[in-house]
């Protein structure tokens, strides 16, 4: 599946993370800003990676302002950032969960 | 408790006065019309009845940003939740790119929430997050040449292109490998962004070495930097101009081995001389900077101005004299709309 509109989800509070997605076309790349990143920089990308993928998504370029949250939060925002990207926010893909 | 998001509202004088007066607790006291106008949303956080956090959208830009942290639970706590709201809020309207404007010992909170620097100096910077930003901005521009050949810049608003924008480019064209032409994108000249670009464009088709690009968001007019920050009126033009020069010589530039800019002499405006000083300054070594004298038609320097001015009393000899044809063709065939344009209010006496 192809991105069809740039799509933010979550927020710079603590224990948040803030996802942004974006049309790409040289596969996930990403731009991760957190205090966290020497520990948990590829975690944070895998998790997202892996929502990606659950939805089909090869190319995307994005954006993550990570302020601490713990994966299941990461995983969450991530879903939602990708239904609005892909036009599905009204018709979430209950399967992924 | 936890703190509220509210609008405030500058019409009203109890919450203007209000407004106000936290901000220059916190050092900002600039709240000209100039830098007002054009906001369309301030949000404050309230504490209860206390104001501790604002900031305001005009556009792309982000301005007003001030938090007070006392009383807060943690430090940034503020800050991170009023920009998350303008965050969310413009994303809402598809918006998910915008600047930021701020003192450089506020460089490091903005970078914290994902703010990238495209220009700095010890009076402000400019800072930008989202999509599409400055990297999409260079992966768009044409590629010309190599490491190894002579690339030279000229940036112009053009409104509209002139012969002495033809006679810049030209001598741009000659004494260069490749040209690039990057046309000021702001929607707020006498002839549209559209016009202005398609001008350009004719009235250099015969160069085969000039490439006619828009400048983005990233070559605008430097006088419509945000400044609301800044006390002294008369270093408002040096922050505004710099920032201009950095963000061309840093970033553009590098991007597609430009290494000289030209630009015309400026007999005219003092603010056109005092930005050909600034980017003479700042260039320094990295960028080779041709000052080109301004040509003379048969009475007066060519400017675009003039143009506009003959344009609005409809004097016909001044504009062919100092257009070529492919924008005097253009300024006939659309003559009664154009003043109808100033007649309306747009104004000529700018850039």
């Amino acid at each position: 599946m192809e991105i069809k509109k740039t799509a933010m989800a979550g927020t710079l509070e603590s224990s948040d993370v803030q996802i942004m997605l974006s049309q790409g076309s040289d596969g996930i790349t990403f731009d991760l800003v957190s205090d966290v990143a020497k520990q948990f920089d590829d975690a944070i990308k895998a998790t997202i990676t892996a929502v990606l993928a659950l939805y089909g998504v090869d190319n995307a370029e994005v954006k993550v302002v990570d302020k601490g949250a713990l994966d299941m939060v990461i995983k969450a925002r991530a879903m939602t950032a990708v239904q609005r990207a892909l036009d599905l926010a009204d018709e979430p893909n209950w399967e992924v969960m | 408790m936890a703190d509220i998001i509210r609008d405030i509202n500058l019409n009203n004088p109890t919450q203007r006065q209000y407004w106000q007066t936290f901000l220059s607790e916190l050092d900002i006291d600039n709240f000209n019309e100039k830098e007002l106008i054009g906001i369309e949303k301030i949000v404050g956080l309230f504490d209860g009845e206390r104001l501790v956090g604002t900031g305001a959208i005009a556009g792309k830009v982000l301005k007003y940003i001030g938090v007070c942290d006392r009383g807060a639970t943690s430090k940034g706590a503020r800050f991170n939740q009023v920009m998350t709201t303008f965050e969310n809020y413009m994303a809402t309207l598809g918006r998910f790119h915008h600047f930021v404007f701020t003192k450089p010992r506020y460089i490091a909170s903005f970078k914290h929430i994902g703010f990238g620097v495209l220009a700095e100096s010890s009076l402000g910077a400019i800072l930008e997050k989202g999509l599409p930003d400055v990297h999409s901005f260079i992966r768009q521009l044409p590629q010309m040449g190599n490491q190894t050949s002579r690339i030279a810049a000229v940036v112009v608003n053009a409104n509209p292109f002139t012969r002495g924008h033809r006679y810049l480019i030209e001598k741009a064209a000659t004494e260069n490998d490749f040209v690039y032409v990057f046309v000021v994108a702001q929607d707020v000249s006498l002839f549209t962004t559209a016009e202005r670009q398609m001008l350009v464009s004719k009235g250099v088709a015969d160069l085969k070495n000039v490439v006619v690009v828009s400048g983005g968001d990233y070559m605008v007019s430097y006088l419509t930097f945000p400044s609301y920050f800044i006390h002294d009126e008369t270093t408002v033009i040096d922050y505004q101009t710099t920032l201009d020069a950095r963000l061309f010589k840093n970033i553009i530039a590098p991007a597609r081995h430009i290494t000289r800019r030209y630009v015309g002499s400026e007999p005219l405006s003092e603010t056109t001389a005092h930005y050909n000083q600034t980017l003479a300054r700042e260039f320094d070594d990295s960028i080779e900077l041709t000052i080109v004298p301004r040509l003379n038609s048969q009475r007066q320097v060519v400017s675009a101005r003039a143009v506009r001015e003959a344009i609005a009393t409809d004097n016909r000899q001044v504009w062919t004299e100092m257009v070529p044809e492919t924008t005097a063709l253009f300024i006939s065939e659309n003559i009664t709309a154009l003043q109808t344009r100033i007649r309306k209010g747009q104004k000529i006496d700018g850039n």
